[in-house]
């Protein structure tokens, strides 16, 4: 007998449950064109660099405005509904099919398959966030010599920051509410109401003066604190928000597998 | 409790394990040393045998006891038990969302496999099961026997040393469950230890040479199954006409006595050879006409229907 004779590492188990996550979505006809939505922006986001560095360069008009926090918020949404088009079904399907004890049937701990799944939103996400902004920086750093290196290199920070924080916490909102229900539609509502509704209630209860309660409004207002205003304390709170939305997620994804993953 | 001696190395071994589930015993002081190729699971519903399963594969923790699985302690050693072990869960379905070969290939990812090997064994399993195109079907809509068989390839497709096989012929038609019966008694034969949980008793008998019979948690029996069906010492039961109450006692009259008797069957004590010829010149006397005439077997289902009519009376 010349199987599998060890026990696989960790970081394989949680690249077959990701990469298969991935493969199942890629199939979605939706998906595949939410993703190719998520490329448009930065496309237009290089036509509008271009053609105010035209302007500048024709007229020595100054425009004075650099459209990458609107590129960001942009993006943001068809992001957004990738996440929401990954994550919502990934574990609900699962558990209407009652597979969640067939993980523990092989060398998987509950943290692995929470993990899988999240992960599953978050690379994605993250990517489609930053690599967008990678080739944006270095476009600015070449053809339109708008930027210097040193400012180059801070945006992609931000970015990188604002890509990894916006990917954890939709992962967190996407697969928690997965976990939570056992039909992708009803996660999908689920996830919605979370997208939404804490930011209608903290408006209502505060009349108009809240700061950002839900993921969508907290990654727009630290994309604002990063892009335009500077890091302040509304751009903190969003940041730590964002991680509690993708930490609550998590756990709620872990408990589930916990006490599903038994026959 | 009976607990019969096996002459290999142990590789199920229990020692007073105590488990509880929704603060209810599911498992109370449960012992067994199991050695056989094949071990049999059965019991009543609810007498613990998935709960067993958990154990053994490090999935629930028990309260208190030991357990170990081909050699490894557990809860310790869980995860490499379940590297080294293939299962085939009968409340569990097919991973979803893909094909057959899919679900069957992921399964071999997550034992360890690459992508590219794990697609390469998935497709042997499928064929040995003699899957046809079938396996690029959505899983969703597969009847139960296809269920059943990608089930078994799952559990097949990392070549484990230990199956796992939970009801695997439910839902099968008898050429499909004879079919399976043949593959696992293969598997078997080539070396795996198998443990079958199973409601079908000819099922266990066919395939298994040791049983663990559960009874509300606790081990009613444990040891081989030839224990169990072996011909009744000293029982003789003969069929005919002319064998009733009085031939039973020109029998007694003769010093042989009659053990039980009905319109089908009739059996007698016999300490030898002498006894056998006076039932013999008894039959000729009185003109019975004697069709058959053997030692008592015992089938699997007698003798695990009287432990657990016996573990019911002892409650």
């Amino acid at each position: 007998m010349a199987g599998a004779e060890r026990q696989p590492s960790s970081l394989h188990v949680l690249r077959a449950i990701t990469a298969r996550e991935l493969r199942l979505a890629w199939r979605r006809r939706l998906l595949k064109l939410l993703f190719l939505a998520s490329v448009l922006p930065p496309v237009i986001f290089i036509t509008v660099i271009l053609v105010r560095l035209f302007v500048e360069r024709s007229f020595g008009a100054d425009l004075d405005w650099d459209p990458m926090l609107r590129f960001l918020q942009f993006q943001a949404g068809p992001v957004t509904l990738l996440a929401l088009g990954i994550g919502t079904p990934c574990v609900a399907r699962d558990r209407a099919e009652d597979v969640l004890f067939l993980y523990a049937t092989r060398p998987v701990v509950p943290w692995h398959y929470a993990l899988g799944k999240l992960a599953a939103v978050a690379l994605p996400a993250a990517a489609l966030m930053l690599l967008p902004g990678l080739l944006i920086a270095v476009l600015r750093l070449t053809v339109t010599q708008d930027l210097a290196a040193a400012g180059a290199g801070l945006m992609l920070l931000k970015m990188i920051l604002v890509a990894a924080v916006m990917g954890w916490a939709y992962a967190g909102l996407t697969v928690g509410a997965s976990s939570g229900v056992k039909r992708a539609r009803w996660a999908m509502l689920l996830a919605i109401a979370f997208l939404f509704f804490p930011d209608m209630i903290a408006q209502l209860v505060t009349f108009g003066r809240a700061w950002p309660m839900g993921p969508g409004s907290a990654v727009n207002r630290l994309m604002e604190s990063l892009f335009d205003v500077g890091l302040d304390w509304q751009g903190l709170w969003c940041l730590a928000l964002l991680m509690l939305y993708g930490a609550g997620g998590a756990w709620v994804s872990v408990h589930r597998a916990r006490r599903e993953m038994i026959p | 409790m009976l607990n019969a001696t096996a002459a290999s190395a142990p590789w199920i071994e229990i020692d007073r394990l105590h488990l509880n589930r929704g603060g209810r015993p599911v498992l109370v002081d449960l012992s067994a040393r199991l050695s056989g190729r094949a071990v049999g699971l059965v019991g009543a519903n609810g007498a613990g045998k998935s709960t067993l399963i958990g154990a053994l594969l490090g999935v629930l923790r028990p309260k208190s006891g030991r357990a170990a699985v081909l050699g490894l302690p557990l809860p310790a050693a869980a995860r490499e038990v379940r590297a080294r072990a293939g299962v085939m869960a009968e409340q569990a379905g097919i991973f979803p969302g893909g094909s057959g070969v899919d679900a069957v290939a992921f399964a071999g990812m997550m034992s360890g496999l690459a992508r590219r090997e794990a697609l390469r064994r998935a497709h042997r399993a499928l064929d040995a099961l003699e899957v046809g195109e079938e396996r690029y079907r959505p899983a969703k809509g597969y009847s139960t026997g296809m269920r059943q068989r990608c089930k078994l390839a799952m559990s097949l497709v990392h070549d484990p040393e230990l199956l796992v096989l939970d009801e695997p012929t439910v839902g099968l038609d008898p050429p499909g469950r004879a079919q399976l019966l043949d593959l696992i008694r293969q598997l078997r034969d080539e070396g795996r230890r198998v443990l079958l949980s199973t409601h079908v008793l000819r099922d266990a008998e066919g395939l298994c040479d040791e049983l663990l019979l559960l009874d509300a948690g606790t081990v009613s029996y444990a040891g081989p199954v030839a224990t169990l069906t072996q011909p009744s010492a000293g029982r003789l039961v003969a069929c005919g006409d002319g064998l009733d109450e009085a031939f039973a006692a020109a029998l007694a009259a003769v010093g042989v006595e009659t053990l039980e008797h009905d319109e089908e069957r009739f059996v007698f004590a016999s300490r030898g050879d002498a006894d056998l010829a006076a039932f013999w010149r008894v039959a000729a006397e009185r003109g019975a006409a004697v069709r058959r005439l053997g030692a008592e077997l015992t089938t699997l289902e007698d003798a695990v229907v009287d432990l657990m009519e016996a573990g019911n009376g002892r409650r």
